[in-house]
């Protein structure tokens, strides 16, 4: 791993919803040009982590460097514009808008040539330039997914963090995410990947981060973590 | 016949664009405009005095009225007031646009000066050219509004379909919250949206200036008349918007060809026509469940919304035991003040007071619809004005005794409420609030202001009780009477009724799930408020010996409500106090200021609702719970008070959509949300 200074370094973040914390000094580092696999059980909090980091949520504590400023600090649009991308879990695209559409808002913070960006995510999923007069909220659960990533890697960010991709994707279609994903870091792109697949996920990471309940339960070089660890943290099915 | 379509259309274009602007600026920024008749007014007033006033030409006028001041004006409303709303509950921000177009009018007429002749120019040059195409007339005014129309219609639409701007307007609709990761700042969206329908609302005010005159009244009437056609669009559709206002405008002119133009039936039929389109999508929407409240934003919008420790529930439970004494002593204390004023005063003074106490009574129901049942009934004052008219009938041809007739009257104006209730109860708030308050217009017009109930505004006569001429006792009858239905609402509350409204109040889910019917719940209450608000409007008529048809005009009903929120709306007291304060306060104004400052005390009530944006409990509330902070010592005490004040806003807000099983077992009282 480099030793240069980190693209994002966080410390003893928390978070809380209202009245209930989901996050409790929650700290890792990561380095340029590298990938970070998030993972835990259901409700650990790796959602909630990727909302603060691109600030959709607020923190109630701790602190947050991306590339020499402080995240907190900034708002949702000026996290995008500072070159973090957060791609949320869930159908991550308008609805309303059509597939075109969706893709021209992805570029509106990036004030690069357009067409090249729109061409190269037709070139990856050719699917949606079949689609791209097609209202987003009408494409099936997998396309959107396609969609919501495709927005990803026809822009150049620094860091994108994917929140749950492979979710209820064929396994056809998680392949196209993962060799997706490895493009973008091929690119220069930090990663921080939050999966169900774990041992994929650490298998295509430099560094994990096991969550449990809002903390972190482990954290260290993803070839370290071997199967008794991930059946000791995330239980038996999820070690997949 | 195509001169009737031409006019109808002129009619419709211009309930298409106020209708078209409230959609978007709903959809957009997650307000509903109830100020933009006062916007309208606003710069069209603005129109008129440069254009009437300082004599400048039609162009320069019409640039500088809608392309600066009107976005300028729309843009800093937004920033100084919607911005901060965004996330408060459906109720805060209608009363918020409440306060707003209770304070404009006067406000702007302080500015500007009052308007006599109402009629104003509108954007064709005068004298008015008419045009004979195809045997049929057509004004310059009506040609103007077409190509107003057109212009907004293209341009509009261009913009969001073709533009960068138009895009990111649409993305915002779908989602704020993906807008914001896509690294666009919704505010600033919002901001250029607030400006837009600043222009709308003024290109609306001054083409139906010429017509309904150049009056916050008649820029009323042609709001409320535009809500049928964004109810038919379900508060989202432009297209639907659009097509639903033109073709109301036209039927309301074409129905005027078959009608005799001199009978009180077309007087009735006219304005009528808006409401009966309403009344049909809603009963198409409501039979479909389609009609709930519009959930604003995308599924991530809400994932991230904290929800679960509900701070409605936590407030519940804080109120019982930091309320009751504090409001008990505060309640005596009020009531004691108010009951020993009318002694000292003279005849005037009394009489005012008298007036505020009786109106207090018909606040009361607002403080049980919408202060208990959390529902925006924005037709309490015509309740009471119905209240009034019922009695004086019964006292001037029945010749009951007026105490009889006011009580027993009052019944008689129930199965009105009930019935609007039973309409309603399927709506969301939104709904409930625009249909209440067309409905208000609509009586108002049909009803209130027609012969023999008006009687050039004065009314019916309407005596009081032989025992009570005097001003100082009517005073106190009017007070008992307040305090024993201010008992009944308690009881409410208190009793199983008032747990099952409460249940009804923080989630309609919950409720369900409690096996309590909401149904007969809802019912229950819009009958009491309903009585309650006749009963008011009664004492009010016997006060004034008339029945002041005028008094009762629904855009008041949006000044009653605004006091009555500012004081605090979901207390006894508040109302009393709200009540005086409307009545007495214009009174002290009158009596020693210019005449100049007599529309003051309405900008401060419209301000004062306003200023609910930043506290939502109410003035009087909120002071409670300071006092009561400041006396306490018990620490467990001070605790749930200090709770209390810092709860978040709103209850509904957090009223969660899916109520998950967290959002159940939370229900701890806890420091709120960030
Ligand atoms: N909007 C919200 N309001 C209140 N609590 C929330 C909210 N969103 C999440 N939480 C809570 O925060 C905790 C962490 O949730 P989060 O979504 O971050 O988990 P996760 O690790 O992403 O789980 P999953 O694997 O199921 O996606 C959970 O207990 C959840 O219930
Ligand atoms: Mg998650």
């Amino acid at each position: 791993m480099s030793t240069d200074a980190p693209l994002l370094r966080v410390k003893d973040l928390a978070v809380r919803y209202g009245s209930a914390q989901a996050l409790f000094d929650v700290s890792f580092d990561l380095s340029p040009n590298s990938a970070l696999a998030v993972l835990g059980p259901n409700g650990a909090g790796k959602t909630t982590l990727a909302r603060t980091l691109s600030g959709l949520v607020p923190s109630c504590g701790g602190s947050a460097e991306f590339a020499g400023q402080d995240l907190l600090k900034l708002t949702a649009p000026r996290v995008r514009r500072a070159g973090l991308l957060h791609l949320p879990e869930g159908r991550g695209v308008f609805p309303g808008l059509t597939v075109q559409e969706n893709l021209r808002m992805a570029l509106t913070a990036d004030k690069q040539a357009r067409n090249p960006g729109l061409e190269r995510a037709f070139e990856i999923f050719p699917v949606l330039a079949e689609r791209r007069r097609q209202p987003a909220g009408t494409l099936s659960g997998g396309e959107q997914q396609m969609l919501s990533l495709a927005r990803a890697l026809m822009v150049s960010p620094r860091l994108v963090i994917a929140d749950e991709m492979s979710l209820g994707l064929s396994p056809k279609a998680v392949d196209i995410v993962f060799a997706s994903l490895a493009r973008a870091r091929d690119n220069g792109v930090s990663v921080i990947m939050i999966e169900q697949f774990a041992r994929r996920a650490l298998d295509f990471a430099d560094q994990g981060l096991i969550l449990h309940r809002g903390r972190s339960s482990w954290s260290g070089p993803a070839q370290e973590a071997g199967e008794e660890l991930l059946h000791r943290y995330l239980g038996g099915a999820a070690a997949a | 016949m195509l001169s009737y379509v031409l006019a109808g259309l002129a009619l419709g274009a211009v309930y298409a664009v106020a209708a078209g602007s409230l959609v978007i600026t709903y959809v957009a920024s997650g307000v509903f405009n109830l100020a933009f008749a006062a916007m309208a007014f606003t710069v069209a007033r603005f129109y008129y005095f440069l254009n009437t006033e300082q004599g400048w030409a039609i162009p320069p006028a019409a640039v500088v009225s809608l392309m600066i001041f009107a976005p300028v004006f729309g843009a800093l409303l937004y920033a100084v007031l919607f911005r901060h709303l965004r996330l408060r509950s459906t109720l805060v921000k209608l009363m918020a646009t409440v306060g707003l177009s209770v304070a404009l009018p006067p406000l702007v007429q302080l500015v500007l000066g009052h308007l006599t002749n109402v009629t104003a120019p509108a954007l064709a040059p005068r004298p008015l050219a008419v045009f004979h195409p195809f045997g049929a007339v057509l004004n310059a005014d009506q040609l103007a509004t077409y190509i107003g129309l057109a212009v907004v219609l293209v341009v509009g639409v261009g913009v969001l379909r073709f533009t960068e701007v138009g895009l990111r307007v649409r993305a915002l609709v779908d989602s704020e919250a993906l807008t914001s990761l896509s690294g666009t700042n919704p505010g600033r969206v919002s901001l250029g949206v607030w400006a837009v329908s600043g222009t709308l609302a003024g290109l609306a005010g001054i083409l139906v200036a010429p017509t309904s005159g150049l009056s916050a009244e008649g820029m009323t009437y042609m709001m409320s008349a535009a809500f049928a056609a964004v109810i038919a669009a379900r508060l989202r559709s432009l297209a639907v918007a659009v097509v639903v206002a033109l073709t109301m405008g036209v039927v309301t002119d074409v129905v005027q060809k078959y009608l005799d133009p001199s009978s009180s039936f077309t007087a009735a039929v006219i304005p009528s026509v808006p409401f009966a389109f309403m009344l049909v999508f809603l009963l198409y929407y409501a039979v479909r469940g389609e009609a709930g409240d519009a959930v604003a934003g995308g599924a991530l919008d809400r994932a991230i919304s904290p929800q679960g420790g509900d701070p409605s529930l936590m407030r519940t439970a804080a109120v019982p035991q930091g309320r009751i004494s504090s409001s008990s002593i505060g309640t005596l204390a009020v009531v004691v003040v108010i009951a020993v004023v009318p002694a000292g005063l003279d005849r005037y003074w009394a009489g005012l007071v008298a007036a505020g106490i009786a109106a207090a009574i018909a606040l009361l129901s607002y403080t049980l619809v919408t202060g208990e049942g959390a529902m925006v009934w924005l037709s309490q004052i015509t309740f009471a004005g119905v209240g009034a008219v019922v009695a004086a009938e019964l006292v001037d041809r029945w010749s009951w005794p007026p105490l009889l007739a006011v009580f027993l009257g009052s019944v008689l104006v129930v199965p009105v409420g009930v019935l609007l209730g039973l309409l309603t109860i399927r709506l969301g708030d939104l709904y409930v609030a625009l249909v209440t308050l067309t409905f208000g217009s609509l009586v108002q017009t049909l009803v209130l202001t027609q012969d023999p109930f008006y009687d050039f505004g004065s009314g019916q006569p309407m005596e009081r009780p032989s025992f009570a001429q005097d001003n100082q006792v009517f005073a106190y009858l009017a007070l008992a009477v307040f305090l024993l239905v201010g008992l009944v609402i308690l009881n409410v509350r208190r009793s199983t009724a008032g747990l099952a409204v409460a249940a009804v109040r923080w989630s309609e889910n919950g409720a369900k799930t409690l096996g309590i019917s909401v149904i007969q719940t809802k019912v229950l209450l819009s009958a009491l408020a309903t009585y309650i608000a006749a009963l008011g409007g009664g004492f009010l008529a016997m006060n004034f010996r008339y029945t002041l048809p005028d008094s009762f005009h629904p855009s008041l009903g949006l000044v009653w409500l605004a006091v009555l929120v500012t004081m605090g709306s979901r207390s006894i007291v508040a109302a009393l106090i709200a009540g005086v304060v409307l009545y007495v306060m214009p009174g002290i104004f009158a009596s020693y200021l210019p005449d100049k400052f007599a529309d003051v005390p309405t900008i401060l009530f419209g301000l004062g609702a306003i200023g609910l944006a930043t506290h939502p409990e109410g003035v009087v509330a909120q002071t409670g719970a300071n006092l009561a902070r400041l006396f306490t010592r018990r620490p467990g005490w001070a605790g749930t008070a200090a709770t209390t004040l810092t709860a978040p806003p709103d209850p509904a807000e957090a009223a969660p959509h899916d109520r998950s099983a967290r959002g159940e077992v939370q229900q701890l009282p806890t420091g709120g949300q960030p």
